[in-house]
């Protein structure tokens, strides 16, 4: 079961003390493989009975199509385009996120408020403002990160996509050489990602690997987190309100 | 080994260029694909293909809106912004890119047109020095042939219609490919092109073609070893979402 617990305060319409399905978060660099990953994932927990949701940033019925455009502008300021996404991110969790789990379902998220953290912070806007802004985040069951360096993540960004204008942070830095601007946005992007990982618990795994390697250990991973999922209590149970203790712990605010 | 600046990249630059029909694009595939097999890591480029220029350039051959000069520079944009987008990082990472048609497209095109060779060379100064530049000679008859068999009506500035050659599209075709062709003989000897006989059999152009471009493959950056394919005989899975996440990469991209 997923425990209701947030990074800040619980937001309101959100009820009970936790859901039988589980919240899984693949975070890592654009090009690590994290979609090559989570495609292979969604059929291993199926063929294992599993029912799976898979989602990621922009695909919000509510935000994502407005994001798209606003991005093709390029003239977005970090804390409006920041605030797109978190639209877009409540309104997932919301309306994707929360049924599938409440129905017992796996939700799969490719990339979840790590990287939307960490992409603010390079560009200048405070850790802690971003940290606050998503303090309705739901705490998810396991965030298993894949690690690289950009020595490695090199070959796969260019056998795949090729260079983005954000992910090789274009939109801010100075250079008009695309690989020198790739490779400072990465390794700064990875340090920080590396900060919230230690800071967050995340499962590390080392992407530099081959991807039978790679996914092992994350097939590995999810099993313990999805064990027992036949076993757990029943849905009206768990939709009990929290204790006392438990809601203030979640609501401190209100004392 | 390609360079730009002076500076030398880790990666290695081989260009295709010649007239339509001369069967470049043909063998230039085949080469892609076997660097590929090769585990080679390859980035192709196409003349012309600017994600964000090429819109503005079809609006104006669709209109019949560009004049020499206009041409040449919508050509140049194009090229410009796929150097410093595509060709550039990946060869500063090390890959290898394959470029269907290249600066000597806009030389031969735009001499053709009146531009001055000069102006021309000093436009496209930030290019960057391919390792092999290959050119398919062909002779006119038979790419006006190979042409008009597989596509029946000409586009405008495809058949040099801007240039009053001639009234009839074929007709003016044949006399535009003629004077790129007599462009293209200039630029062979001012920058060492390679000229294959596109003539010959397509077997033999691509093992000529594959002996000339190995000896520059030493120290190339390789892809990664372990296959999605190893994954799913592994894990016994079939890939039901693979096809999906691709598709929706492409489209992205």
């Amino acid at each position: 079961m997923t425990e209701l617990k947030f990074y800040g305060d619980r937001p309101p319409g959100i009820e009970g003390r936790a859901l039988p399905g589980r919240l899984i978060v693949i975070e890592g660099t654009d090009g690590v493989g994290r979609s090559t990953h989570i495609a292979l994932l969604k059929e291993w927990l199926e063929d294992r009975g599993i029912a799976v949701l898979d989602t990621g940033l922009t695909r919000s019925e509510l935000a994502g199509p407005g994001i798209k455009r606003a991005k093709e502008g390029n003239t977005l300021d970090p804390f409006t385009l920041n605030l797109f996404y978190a639209t877009d991110f409540w309104d997932r969790l919301e309306r994707q996120i929360f049924p599938a789990l409440r129905a017992g379902m796996v939700a799969l998220a490719d990339r979840y408020i790590f990287s939307l953290i960490a992409r603010a912070v390079i560009r200048g806007v405070s850790p802690e403002w971003m940290e606050d802004l998503y303090g309705f985040a739901l705490v998810p069951d396991c965030v298993i990160y894949l690690d690289i360096d950009v020595e490695h993540l090199l070959p796969r960004v260019i056998s795949s996509t090729g260079f983005d204008y954000w992910e090789s942070g274009q939109d801010f830095l100075p250079s008009t050489s695309v690989f020198d601007t790739f490779v400072e946005y990465q390794t700064w992007l990875l340090d920080e990602f590396r900060r919230l990982a230690s800071r967050h618990e995340f499962h590390v795994i080392d992407a530099r690997g081959s991807v039978p390697e790679i996914f092992r250990a994350i097939s590995k991973q999810v099993e313990e987190v999805v064990a027992g999922m036949g076993q757990d209590a029943p849905i009206v149970e768990l939709l009990e309100e929290p204790s006392a203790e438990a809601a203030s712990a979640t609501l401190p605010h209100l004392e | 080994m390609s360079s730009y600046n002076g500076q030398e990249l880790r990666g290695r630059l081989f260009v295709v260029e010649g007239i339509d029909g001369s069967g470049k694009s043909t063998q230039l595939d085949l080469l892609h694909k076997w660097l590929m097999s090769q585990g080679y890591l390859v980035v192709f480029s196409e003349w012309n293909s600017s994600p964000i220029v090429k819109t503005t350039t079809k609006r104006g051959k669709k209109r019949h809106l560009l004049s020499p000069v206009s041409f040449s520079l919508i050509h140049a944009a194009d090229f410009a912004n796929r150097i410093h987008a595509e060709i550039l990082p990946a060869l500063q990472a090390g890959a290898i890119v394959l470029a269907d048609r290249y600066v000597y497209t806009a030389f031969a095109r735009d001499a053709v047109r009146g531009l001055s060779k000069d102006w021309l060379r000093r436009l496209y100064s930030f290019a960057v020095k391919p390792s092999l530049a290959f050119y398919f000679d062909v002779p006119l008859d038979e790419a006006v042939h190979r042409i008009m068999e597989g596509r029946p009506a000409l586009k405008f500035y495809e058949a040099g219609l801007d240039l009053e050659l001639a009234d009839d599209p074929e007709e003016s075709f044949r006399i535009y490919q003629g004077m790129i062709r007599a462009e293209y003989e200039q630029l062979v000897k001012e920058f060492d092109l390679v000229r294959m006989n596109a003539t010959d059999t397509l077997v033999r152009q691509q093992k000529q073609m594959r002996e000339l471009v190995m000896p520059h493959l030493k120290g190339v950056m390789r892809a990664d070893g372990g296959s999605i394919r190893d994954t799913l005989k592994e894990q016994g899975l079939r890939g039901r979402y693979l096809l999906e996440t691709l598709r929706k990469k492409q489209a992205q991209a």
